[in-house]
């Protein structure tokens, strides 16, 4: 057995183990290479940039918990800088899956450090069953489909909910999903009722949106952790998924490496082998 | 009758909606049946998770009882459901504990419990595909070396490393890729994709209102 077929029969576990190690290395040694911005997320930040001061917002948490890694820093991200501008966040998830909890677990968070006060400055409607019934539900008023937030106090004791009805108050929609609510939210919202939508999504269901920017239905785009890298860069608040970058970029080169090694060690063995028949 | 019935609810049901699409839903009562059909959705998938709290409690309490195998795992699953649901189910207003806001106990369990698991499991993922890529992703075709070019440019340019290692080459690369790639090729795909599956949702959708297809009933 040569080099290229021992190389083809090589134990999976000295695959995890380097894979592990470029997960630690980068904790230990920051890179710290230079993150370009796509089009499409300078194009999300510009259209939230451009609203009004004190606008009112929607950021949906559609996304589980097994995600989170790539989730959340949009999520967190996109509060910093709703809550940069004194917009109005209304949060809300359409997830069953803890989708709740993210959403008042990251604002509850972000609303600390800028001062901002439940109920009057933002809000978590929670979760409803039948995503597709609650989103054209609000379309007419959201009080007949969420009466109370997710703590069970009814909407019309929240000040913020005062000028809120239903979509015609609302100025954007940020939606950072890891499924299929997205589409929905695009079909649904946007398409029937003409809200401004940007959408954060996994790395993996990104490039399914690129049509949606292209057809100008969303305004831009956070594609999976690096997306949210970029917009932690335009807000200033570099956080969690710009530190991620170093490992995910160790990971990446990582795979690219094994799957040359893994054709190089495939070519040249089948060559050794077409040349034992002849 | 059981067979009939359901047919002749979702032909009435599918015939509301499509009808009400065409009425404003504001000012006319037609334009207004859809929304509350919707509502009805809503109420009845509010039973829907109750009968799967009870099926799953059943099923599991009976292996429990029976002492199938890996039992030991259904006990796990049935304290599970029940230490998150029930404390989530009791008014805030009772303790701070209870109810699903920051500090209760449903939360607790959620963030320190469930979030880490899950994000785990899904963690696991990267060894898998790392390994997998090693051992399945071979040049053996045309079509195979496409997408396997294709796919390493993508990753490299996602990440910083190699979005640097792109541009030690002339002709910025990454903006290549993503006007080419990424908003050409891709999109364009993605296009016939989503107006496909689009058209295929339409169709099998009259097939339900008007009855030929009955797979949901369990029935071929």
């Amino acid at each position: 057995m040569n080099i290229w077929e021992r190389m083809q029969v090589i134990d999976r576990r000295w695959v995890y183990l380097m894979v592990a190690l470029a997960v630690i290395i980068p904790f230990i040694i920051p890179m710290k290479f230079p993150i370009s911005i796509t089009p499409e997320t300078q194009s999300l930040y510009d259209a939230v940039e451009a609203l009004p001061d004190s606008s009112n917002v929607m950021l949906v948490f559609d996304y589980y918990p097994s995600t989170m890694a790539e989730t959340e820093p949009m999520a967190v991200a996109a509060a910093r800088h709703f809550f940069s501008k004194d917009c109005r966040v209304i949060t809300l998830s359409n997830i069953p899956l803890g989708g709740p909890s993210m959403a008042e677990n990251v604002t509850r968070l972000i609303a600390e450090e800028y001062g901002k006060v439940y109920g009057v400055d933002y809000v978590n409607l929670g979760y409803k069953y039948g995503y597709v019934s609650v989103l054209k539900g609000m379309g007419q008023s959201i009080e007949s489909i969420f009466p109370t937030d997710n703590s069970g106090t009814p909407l019309s004791e929240l000040p913020i909910m005062d000028s809120v009805v239903n979509y015609d108050d609302i100025a954007f929609i940020f939606e950072v999903a890891d499924n299929a609510t997205a589409d929905y939210w695009i079909a649904i919202v946007n398409a029937g009722y003409g809200v401004p939508m940007g959408v954060g999504a996994t790395a993996v269901m990104a490039p399914k949106f690129y049509a949606f920017v292209g057809a100008k239905q969303i305004v831009g785009l956070l594609g999976g952790m690096k997306g949210a890298a970029e917009y932690e860069i335009l807000i200033d608040q570099k956080d969690a998924a710009f530190k991620g970058m170093d490992i995910q970029s160790l990971v990446h080169l990582l795979i690219i490496g094994l799957v040359v090694m893994g054709n190089v060690s495939f070519f040249f063995g089948r060559r050794k082998r077409s040349r034992e028949k002849s | 009758m059981k067979t009939g019935v359901p047919v002749a609810v979702s032909f009435v049901a599918g015939l509301i909606m499509v009808v009400s699409f065409f009425f404003n839903e504001e000012t006319t009562k037609v334009g207004g049946l859809s929304q509350e059909l919707l509502n009805w959705l809503i109420i009845v998938g509010g039973f829907t998770l109750l009968l799967g709290v009870v099926s799953i409690t059943r099923v599991n309490w009976s292996g429990v009882r029976q002492k199938k195998e890996g039992w030991i795992y259904k006990v796990f699953t049935l304290i599970s459901i029940f230490a998150m649901a029930l404390p989530s189910l009791i008014p805030e207003s009772w303790s701070p504990l209870f109810g699903r806001s920051a500090g209760s106990i449903y939360d607790w369990l959620f963030v320190y419990l469930q979030a880490p698991m899950m994000a785990t499991m899904f963690a696991t993922l990267a060894f898998y595909i790392a390994s997998a890529a090693y051992r399945a992703f071979r040049a053996r075709s045309a079509e195979a070396t496409l997408l396997l070019i294709t796919a390493t440019l993508v990753m490299l340019w996602r990440v910083p490393m190699g979005e640097a290692f792109l541009n030690l080459f002339p002709g910025n690369i990454p903006e290549l890729i993503n006007t080419y790639v990424m908003n050409g090729a891709n999109l364009a795909v993605q296009r016939g994709i989503i107006i496909g599956a689009a058209l295929g949702a339409s169709s099998m959708s009259l097939r339900i209102i008007l009855g030929i297809e009955r797979t949901y009933m369990g029935k071929g």
